[in-house]
């Protein structure tokens, strides 16, 4: 028994391993007879072949592609394009593979291949299954694969490499690939690239120098936190940012003018050093207003979507321009901060996702309810007044909260930060003998009258209104519903002489929405053309409270003190108050002239829906956008990082996570990241940064070879280490670094460094550049004046965009154009006469010490010999010639009395080639 | 720099070749990477058909290499004079003798319905023709007056009479004139074309702008900017005042042999950088110096009017040294014979609305055409007699037109006489590149308001353009935020009766 037992068990542990055997064979086999997978191997044909003429576009025959309801439904020809499991029965299976080219499909084209047609019968034949495109699943933790090899039972080669998470899925593409890993790269290139990557320039050299001595094994991790901590930080990645907030100092289009807009330049900046988490970050600055008792620099992270260009040009409609910036701002959302591609949907379905016409709108609608109107002041404005005023209103409104209410002290302290919310002068219409002067202001001239369609003022007793009169005496009156209704106000007109006064005038409000009729009258205008009276805006208000107290007088006078004030303001986004609220309609078409139903606010069902108890505005928006259910946010941000640390997103397309995007290289290892991110970093970019440069794979040399370039050309499986040509700010901020020039000072109005000459000539725009003086000649290329017309000429040589509209991605060129810049563009000219001072400072009198610290300088690294000889070579040419020929020397130090002039002089043209040389432009 | 200089070149494109090839390129070709590294001209092995549209090749380290269009195009070039401000057709092409007749009367409201203006205002009054018109040449086009050279050569053009866009400010219409779309963002057309052809000279840019008027267009930089496509396609402003294109003068103090000893330097090192790296990319850069230092060289030269013959500066009317429209034209004509594929000349001030007597349309107006009247009249000549007019295509046009009736701004009566901007109808002319001569297409109504017969929108006008160059629009895409974008976005028809 016993041993019949024993014998048993033996039998059965060899059954067991037989049986194992047996799984694991018919696994192995199985391998290739995996489930067709409806992301990777249908919808790339559907996308292909099919969805141009059956899909959210056009939908010929009445037949769409774009879900699986629609290809199960009977079509027009009665059948169904799909039984899920029968093929035979599957229309869309006969009209692929007919012979006869009037039905076949795709019609008039190609047919699909025989691997298309084998593909779509066997997903047909396992039922069909429908999948939803991996970027709109909600992010799921991801398991960070094991670097085992042999059936996961021994370590794979090399796999002690992979020590960080981020290797682990590098090193599993790696051996898929048939690619190994690199050495590490250098201290010295280390330090240069890491620097680079995290504050955009060389590291500043106390940084620096603690690092190259520092040889302990925490001293690379020592050298990241120190740079993340720099305030350089903050300047290289507002860089970054300006480029998808469309961020300019002028407004755009033909008169260009300047918009005072740097203080939310400065607000990204802090908030990026300051380490503000990303979902707080993009909250604010899609809904900082909305807010609880919204912060100054909350309202100034709005200014995020005030960046839109406007139209000035005399004889614009300004509703047609309003529209125009609100469109922009649901199209800069979706491509820059979610990936997606959502413009296309403003004229019908999108072609190749299931968000369908309607569900643009929904956004549209939760972004047309702030105030902005096109005017062209840019409002509404966040005053920013001086301190002494600030405290001033501060006293005022505590005032106001003790006298009278919170709520009543609320609207005080809005209209005085913002005065707001007021009605715009150019919302008028029905003009007779009266015009919207340059369409920017209404005036009104001899007995001219215009109507203030459907005004809700139930309750108000004052307005508050901005105007000049141009003449002596007149009258002007509002009336009721027709401009001899019951009448509003009226006011006999002082003469302001085309002053610019604020007035408070008594009114009797009719209850509920009415049309609102302005007449002006002056018998003593003989001319009918002759202006009268030009209006600004219109703020219905109550009584100033608290009167009969006894300081009321004080504060009264302190109303208006700050109310007449002229602080400097910044344009800022405020949600529409109820009685001015925007019904949103369909454009057919997209055509805006051409409005259908009625919609409310939303997001597009694809993309789950606005969180439980979120209101329906953008406050609502910003809570689905950083809620960890959407999934776009944080795969679109972790992509971006990547992007600017390792040189291309891990999805290429950082504007398209979608269908029509790159495939994924790593798509688990950008789930694990975009988590990561999430919940582990609390949305932290510092601590994402940090991981993704804390890799062995960032840190390998950069070098590659035949086999690599034939293999993988563009590294996406990181072979080796991060090589690109640095960004057009890059460029300029190193050079002015090495050259000792470059200015730390921090803040304040976009700088004009040295630019040639008519650069600027925006028709009927008198502003002029002005070289900035001292230091703000230097200053980092984040602070530089930005022009949309006429933009920074070297920063777009270098692939720097315009700022028009958002531009989720810079595409790196290589001409000529970009070498005559860093040749001979006065600012590198200048770089490179500083950078020959520093040389000649730190070398001595020897000519390749010199050489090699000027070298030193950009690379942290001794450099080679044959190097060495060329400059040098350059170097005894330009002396010699120098010395013949001393007036060219002048030419180029200019009259300032320097010692060895000719010495300096040539050495400057090897700093000058020194700033030109490949990996000096590249990061390596 | 002499003997190295080209085998790192040759080296380079070998290079670039090597990555395109094995790539993109060998299977389409079925020739060796030999054949194709020795034509040294990405794209040029594929066949004439389905090479471009969403199937270009870009390549990032050779973005300028010369490529086929579709098919073998009429044109090679294109000289496009964009009179920005918008000319009068009704004072000088498109003649309306019963409009004359109704000057001075108030404009029926049923006209204005439905209509948006920029600056008239209430019910205007029509305003006859404010310059004299004949038929000119074989073809009795009519051309007024104040083109006197112009309505000598009218036979050797074709008119579209009836041109339509949807925008009637300035900048919108100028952004849908050039790049498809009224709002800023995407490509212009001189960069699609830059993108689909490449550059035959690599020691000039491939798509070159010359602005006279003293102002931008009124869009500003974008009318000529990449948009969505690499920036390496947008149009280089040359100037004839000041260098001609931006930083191409060596500084003050280092010469010619200084500069060449220092690219050679450089591309020594940037040698011994590759021999570490061996990052193709390098490669491309030792040619982007080698390039930019010809450039210094060529482009220099090619800007210099000065050497030209008194006889041709007499013809065009130059005055070296200036900034002027002349100067630009002679300009045009010595880029494209230098192989430059799109020289586009912007000429800022022809908004005649009457305000001012430089908007004036029997003073201002008078005074802008004398400033292109001869010059363009002249490119015309010029390009023929050197044979290359029927390789060039030439157009002029504006953003849009101007209304037959006289502005009112504010609901006034101006001093002068001026018309307000029209989106409707307005003329435009092409000549050379397999253009038709002496063709007029299109007609409006008896005052000039509305078209009655061959309507064209812009985006015709566009289809056109890059249909004589070899491409057809409607497959020349550019894929982008998920979809295949074009010039003529959904639309657009070659205007065949012209071509």
């Amino acid at each position: 028994m016993k041993l019949s037992l024993f014998q048993n068990s033996r039998f059965f542990l060899w059954s067991i391993c037989l049986l194992l055997l047996i799984l694991l064979l018919a696994n192995w086999v199985g391998l290739n007879k995996e489930a067709v997978h409806f992301n990777t191997q249908v919808k790339p044909i559907f996308n292909k072949k099919c969805i141009s003429c059956h899909g959210g576009v056009k939908k010929k025959s009445g037949f769409s592609m774009m879900n699986r309801d629609e290809l199960l439904r009977p079509n027009e020809s009665g059948k169904p394009a799909i039984v899920p499991g029968k093929p035979n029965e599957s229309e869309l299976m006969r009209r692929i593979t007919l012979h006869d080219p009037e039905e076949r499909m795709p019609f008039e084209a190609a047919p699909l291949s025989t691997a298309e047609v084998a593909t779509l019968r066997q997903w047909i034949k396992e039922g069909a299954v429908w999948g939803t495109h991996w970027a709109y699943v909600p992010v799921q933790p991801v398991k960070v694969p094991a670097a085992n090899g042999f059936w996961g039972l021994f370590p794979a080669k090399g796999s002690a490499w992979a020590t960080t998470d981020i290797d682990k899925f590098i090193f599993a593409k790696q051996q898929e690939q048939g690619l190994s890993h690199s050495p590490k790269a250098s201290k010295a290139t280390l330090l240069r690239r890491v620097s680079l990557d995290l504050i955009g320039m060389p590291a500043p050299d106390a940084i620096a120098k603690a690092y190259l001595k520092d040889s302990s094994p925490q001293a690379f991790e020592k050298l990241v936190d120190a740079l993340l901590v720099s305030p350089r930080f903050g300047e290289r990645w507002a860089s970054m940012w300006l480029d998808l907030a469309r961020y300019a100092d002028t407004k755009g289009y033909e008169r260009d003018p300047g918009r005072q807009i740097w203080r939310y330049r400065d607000w990204l900046i802090r908030a990026l050093n300051a380490g503000m988490p990303y979902d707080q970050f993009l909250t604010e600055q899609i809904a900082g207003d909305l807010l609880p008792n919204p912060s100054d620099e909350q309202y100034l992270a709005t200014a995020f979507h005030r960046n839109t260009t406007t139209n000035d040009e005399g004889g614009t409609d300004n509703e047609e321009f309003r529209t125009a910036a609100v469109l922009d701002r649901v199209n800069a959302t979706f491509e820059g901060l979610l990936g997606t591609t959502f413009a296309c949907t403003q004229c019908h379905g999108h072609p190749y996702e299931d968000i369908k016409h309607d569900e643009y709108y929904r956004v549209l609608a939760i972004f047309n309810n702030t105030r902005d109107e096109d005017t062209y002041e840019d409002y509404p404005l966040l005053r920013h007044y001086p301190t002494a005023d600030s405290l001033k209103l501060d006293s005022l409104c505590a005032w106001v909260a003790k006298v009278s209410t919170p709520q009543r002290s609320l609207e005080m302290y809005t209209f005085l930060k913002t005065l707001q919310p007021s009605v715009n002068s150019i919302t008028a219409d029905r003009f007779v003998n009266s015009e919207l002067y340059d369409t920017k202001t209404l005036v009104l001239r001899k007995d001219g009258t215009a109507r203030f369609k459907q005004l809700d003022i139930t309750g108000k007793t004052k307005l508050i209104c901005r105007l000049q009169t141009y003449t002596e005496g007149g009258r002007w009156e509002i009336h009721q519903d027709s401009v001899k209704g019951p009448l509003v106000m009226e006011l006999a007109l002082p003469n302001t002489r085309w002053d610019w006064k604020m007035v408070e005038l008594d009114i009797k409000a009719p209850q509920g929405k009415h049309d609102l009729y302005w007449v002006y009258r002056n018998p003593s205008i003989k001319e009918v053309t002759q202006g009268g009276i030009g209006f600004d805006w219109f703020y219905f208000t109550e009584p100033f409270p608290g009167l009969g107290q006894p300081e009321s007088k004080k504060y009264q006078d302190n109303f208006w003190k700050l109310l007449n004030s002229y602080p400097e303001t910044t344009p800022v986004a405020l949600e529409n108050p109820l009685q001015m609220h925007r019904t949103t309609q369909i454009f057919e078409r997209g055509n805006w002239m051409v409005k259908g139903k009625a919609v409310q606010p939303g997001v597009p069902k694809l993309l789950g829906k606005l969180p439980e108890g979120a209101p329906a505005n953008r406050l609502g928006f910003a809570r689905w956008l950083v809620d960890p259910k959407n999934p776009l946010t944080a795969r679109t941000m972790v992509n971006r990082l990547w992007e600017q640390i390792y040189g291309m997103g891990l999805v290429e397309t950082l504007e398209d996570l979608g269908s029509q995007g790159t495939t994924p290289t790593h798509p688990e290892l950008l789930d694990y990241l975009a988590w990561q991110f999430m919940h582990q970093q609390k949305w932290s970019i510092k601590a994402a940064l940090k991981q993704m440069v804390s890799t062995n794979a960032y840190q390998q040399i950069a070098l590659s070879n035949p086999k690599l370039q034939e293999k993988d050309p563009y590294n996406r499986y990181y072979a080796r280490g991060p090589r690109v040509r640095l960004s057009a700010e890059q460029v300029r901020d190193q050079a002015l670094a090495v050259s000792g020039l470059l200015s730390t000072k921090m803040y304040g109005p976009g700088v004009m460094p040295y630019q040639p000459e008519g650069i600027w000539a925006s028709p009927y725009g008198n502003e002029k550049w002005v070289l900035s003086e001292g230091e703000d000649r230097h200053r980092r290329a984040v602070y530089t004046y930005h022009k949309r017309t006429g933009p920074y000429p070297s920063m777009l040589t270098f692939d720097g965009t315009t700022r028009n509209v958002c531009t989720a991605r810079r595409i790196r060129t290589n001409t000529p154009l970009q070498a005559l810049v860093t040749l001979n563009d006065p600012v590198y000219v200048e770089a490179a006469v500083g950078l020959a001072k520093r040389m000649r400072q730190l070398g001595g009198k020897d000519l390749n010490q010199q050489i090699g610290k000027g070298y030193y300088l950009i690379q942290h690294a001794k450099i080679t010999k044959n190097k060495q000889k060329a400059l040098a070579v350059l170097y005894q040419k330009a002396l010699t010639q120098y010395q013949k020929n001393p007036q060219q020397t002048k030419e180029l130090l200019g009259t300032e009395p320097v010692k060895d002039a000719n010495d300096l002089a040539a050495l400057t043209l090897v700093a000058n080639a020194l700033l030109n040389l490949d990996e000096v432009i590249s990061k390596n | 720099m002499d003997k190295p200089k080209f085998n790192i070149y040759q080296e380079a494109i070998l290079s670039n070749a090597q990555l395109a090839t094995r790539r993109l390129f060998l299977k389409q070709c079925g020739m060796g990477l030999g054949a194709v590294a020795l034509q040294h001209l990405l794209g040029s092995c594929t066949p004439a058909s389905n090479t471009i549209g969403s199937g270009i090749q870009y390549d990032p380290n050779n973005p300028m290499a010369p490529r086929a269009p579709h098919f073998p195009g009429k044109a090679k070039a294109v000289i496009y004079l964009h009179m920005a401000g918008a000319p009068s057709q009704l004072e000088m092409f498109d003649f309306k003798p019963d409009l004359a007749k109704l000057d001075g009367q108030l404009c029926p409201e049923s006209l204005l319905e439905g209509k948006r203006f920029a600056f008239i205002r209430g019910v205007p009054k029509m305003l006859g023709p404010c310059a004299n018109f004949q038929q000119r040449g074989q073809s009795g086009a009519w051309v007024s007056d104040i083109l006197p050279h112009f309505a000598e050569v009218a036979d050797e053009v074709s008119f579209l009479k009836a041109v339509y866009t949807d925008q009637f400010n300035h900048a919108p219409a100028q952004l849908m004139m050039q790049t498809g779309s009224a709002r800023l963002g995407r490509p212009s057309m001189g960069a699609w074309v830059t993108y689909g052809l490449g550059s035959e000279n690599s020691n000039l840019p491939g798509y070159v702008v010359l602005t006279s008027g003293g102002q931008n267009p009124d869009a500003g930089k974008a009318v000529w900017g990449s948009g969505f496509l690499p920036s390496v396609y947008q149009g280089v402003q040359c100037r004839s005042v000041g260098e001609p294109v931006l930083y191409l003068q060596d500084p003050h103090g280092i010469d010619r042999d200084l500069r060449k000893a220092s690219i050679e330097a450089i591309n020594e090192v940037n040698r011994s950088t590759y021999e570490e790296f061996q990052d193709p990319e390098i490669l491309s850069r030792i040619a982007q110096y080698e390039m930019a230092y010809r450039m210094q060289v060529s482009a220099p030269e090619v800007m210099n009017i000065n050497d030209e013959p008194e006889y041709i500066k007499e013809m065009y009317g130059v005055k070296p040294g200036k900034e002027s429209f002349a100067n630009n034209a002679l300009l045009a004509r010595k880029l494209i014979e230098k192989g430059v594929r799109f020289v586009q000349l912007f000429d800022w001030g022809w908004d005649a609305h009457g305000v001012s007597a430089d908007t004036a349309l029997d003073i201002g107006l008078v005074n802008k055409c004398r400033e292109i009247d001869k010059a363009m009249s002249a490119l015309l000549l010029d390009l023929k007699q050197r044979g290359l007019l029927d390789e060039t295509l030439i157009v002029w046009g504006s953003e849009f037109g101007r209304t037959p009736m006289q502005e009112n701004r504010n609901g006034l009566e101006v001093p002068f006489k001026g018309r307000d901007h029209h989106a409707d109808a307005f003329t435009m002319w092409m000549a050379g590149g397999g253009v038709k001569k002496g063709v007029t297409f299109g007609e409006t109504d008896e005052i000039g308001f509305s078209p009655v017969s061959g309507k064209v929108s812009v985006y015709d006008v566009q289809a056109t353009v890059l249909n004589q160059l070899g491409f057809e629009h409607e497959k020349f895409t550019y894929p982008f935020q998920g979809r295949s974008f074009r010039l003529t976005d959904v639309a657009g028809e070659v205007i065949r009766a012209i071509v």
